[in-house]
């Protein structure tokens, strides 16, 4: 067990070294989530009556779209100077390689996510920080659910041509079921009332999906990098 | 042997569509709300359980596949799939015209065909998958471990798109809970041929993808030579 | 039988038939790419011979 987590550990940290050095995917997915809040905010033009009522379905599909930018990159980096080839030669499992660079990407992504969320509060004039800590769970298992299936397919389509085609085209299909709950939960909490009631089988529903598709991910991610 | 097999399903599948259609349209009694296009239910639903069936079938082949490396099963799982999906369209346009019909309006987000949809372009992205990829183990592989994740995804979807439109009650309230049980019967007896046709397709395609195969092996010995 | 909606009714009918035929079809077209492929082969086979 401890050599699982020193080797994804150990990839989780040079992922994150080597993006944080040049920035390039971060920089890219900022940007492009404070276009996609620009936008919104033009398209729409919404009271701030309005905007709380679709405040987690703009804020996650904000998300995804940016976070659709970094999962790409996750195994696709890997790919230059045959790296890929060599960690899988190495002695770090297939799951524990998956592990550490869905850690590094889930990371990665709060970091946007961070930064989103206070530029939509100014944007759209919301206050979102009443239930603080219970939405920042929710951002949690959402931008976990995310980074499971996007690092997941990114693996599976790393050896693909058109993989910036494809990512997208499979991973938000799969994930319907997680955004819908993060969204309900998000647009509860941003209106700031506290998780309770009916509004908690959106919680069941994402933690399930959370676990079942980690188990799934960790025990097939070998099979598709190796054989 | 096997062309044995698809002309006696077909055959009685043919059978069993034509008595089943004078059954619906003349013995069985009327629905009280919505006329004759009620019996669009006859085909709407068993063509939907035929996908999920033919989406268990990939799901079962990709274990197998994972399992025993035997191309066969990648063939099957392929074959289940694209004939699901068709029978998906089916159900899904089938759906709209009931719902344009007795609803006005050609999409109503009914959690039924809501989330089916989402299984289209699951299952869409299946096949897509498969183009992309040339090399037929790496093709295996990587779609085997799709259709597992898709199928798992399949009930996860049901529930939480039932669920969204629970909270958000839609305008239409889809019918059928409380049906006569001749209705019933009907259902299952008219899914009997679907079924069948069904088998049927994933044989021809099978045969084609052997075929495919054999053409690819005799064109690489032949440049050998 | 209550004969209200009862072209609708066919169209629906149609339409899941049409779904099913659609498929059949690029099984045909399949096919046909099958046996030009064949026979491109048997072609490449025959000009090898000579």
């Amino acid at each position: 067990m401890p050599g699982f987590l020193r080797d994804s550990l150990t990839i989780a940290a040079k992922d994150l070294r080597s993006e944080l050095r040049t920035k390039e995917a971060l920089n890219a997915s900022v940007s492009f989530s404070l276009v996609i809040l620009l936008l919104f905010s033009f398209a729409f033009d919404p009271s701030a009556d309005q905007t709380r009522e679709f405040s987690g379905g703009l804020l996650w599909l904000v998300f995804a779209f940016a976070g659709a930018l970094i999962l790409n990159r996750s195994f696709a980096r890997e790919l230059p100077n045959d790296c890929l080839d060599a960690l899988i030669a190495s002695p770090i499992s297939g799951a524990a390689l998956f592990a550490g660079k869905a850690a590094a990407n889930f990371l990665l992504l709060l970091a946007v996510e961070a930064v989103s969320l206070p530029v939509f509060g100014v944007f759209y004039n919301i206050r979102w920080w009443d239930q603080f800590w219970q939405l920042a769970g929710v951002l949690a298992l959402g931008t976990w659910a995310m980074t499971v299936i996007g690092t997941m397919f990114s693996a599976l389509t790393v050896n693909l041509r058109l993989r910036e085609l494809m990512l997208p085209t499979l991973v938000y299909p799969v994930m319907i079921p997680a955004l819908m709950s993060a969204i309900q939960l998000t647009t509860h909490l941003v209106g700031g009332q506290p998780l309770g009631g009916d509004v908690l089988v959106w919680l069941r529903l994402l933690v399930a999906f959370d676990i079942i598709f980690t188990a799934l991910a960790l025990s097939l991610v070998e099979t598709v990098l190796v054989g | 042997m096997r062309e044995r097999f698809m002309i006696l399903f077909s055959g009685f599948a043919a059978v069993l569509l034509v008595r089943n259609l004078y059954v619906m349209l003349v013995k069985l009694p009327d629905e009280a709300a919505q006329g004759a296009i009620f019996r669009i239910i006859f085909f709407h639903v068993p063509a939907a359980w035929t996908a999920f069936l033919g989406f268990f079938a990939a799901f079962v082949c990709s274990i197998l596949y994972l399992a025993k490396r035997n191309l066969r099963y990648d063939a099957v799982s392929m074959a289940a799939t694209e004939v699901g999906l068709a029978f998906a369209a089916g159900n899904l346009i089938s759906g709209m015209i009931w719902g344009r019909i007795i609803w006005g309006i050609w999409w109503t987000w009914d959690p039924r065909l809501t989330s089916m949809l989402i299984c289209w372009l699951l299952y869409a992205g299946y096949l897509m998958l498969r183009r992309a990829v040339e090399e037929p183990s790496q093709r295996a592989r990587i779609s085997a471990v799709l259709s597992i994740f898709a199928f798992v995804d399949v009930p996860i979807v049901f529930f939480s798109i039932k669920w969204w439109r629970t909270q958000h009650p839609q305008p239409v309230v889809w019918g059928g809970g409380a049906m006569d049980s001749s209705y019933w019967n009907m259902l299952f007896l008219n899914w009997v041929p679907l079924i069948l046709i069904a088998v049927v397709l994933i044989l021809i395609r099978l045969r084609q993808e052997e075929a495919q195969r054999e053409i690819d092996a005799v064109r690489r010995w032949a440049h050998a030579l | 039988m209550d004969e209200r909606n009862f072209t609708y009714m066919f169209y629906g009918f149609a339409v899941v038939w049409l779904c099913l035929i659609a498929y059949v079809v690029s099984l045909a077209a399949r096919e046909k790419r099958l046996r030009q492929q064949l026979d491109g082969l048997k072609k490449l086979m025959e000009d090898r011979a000579k």
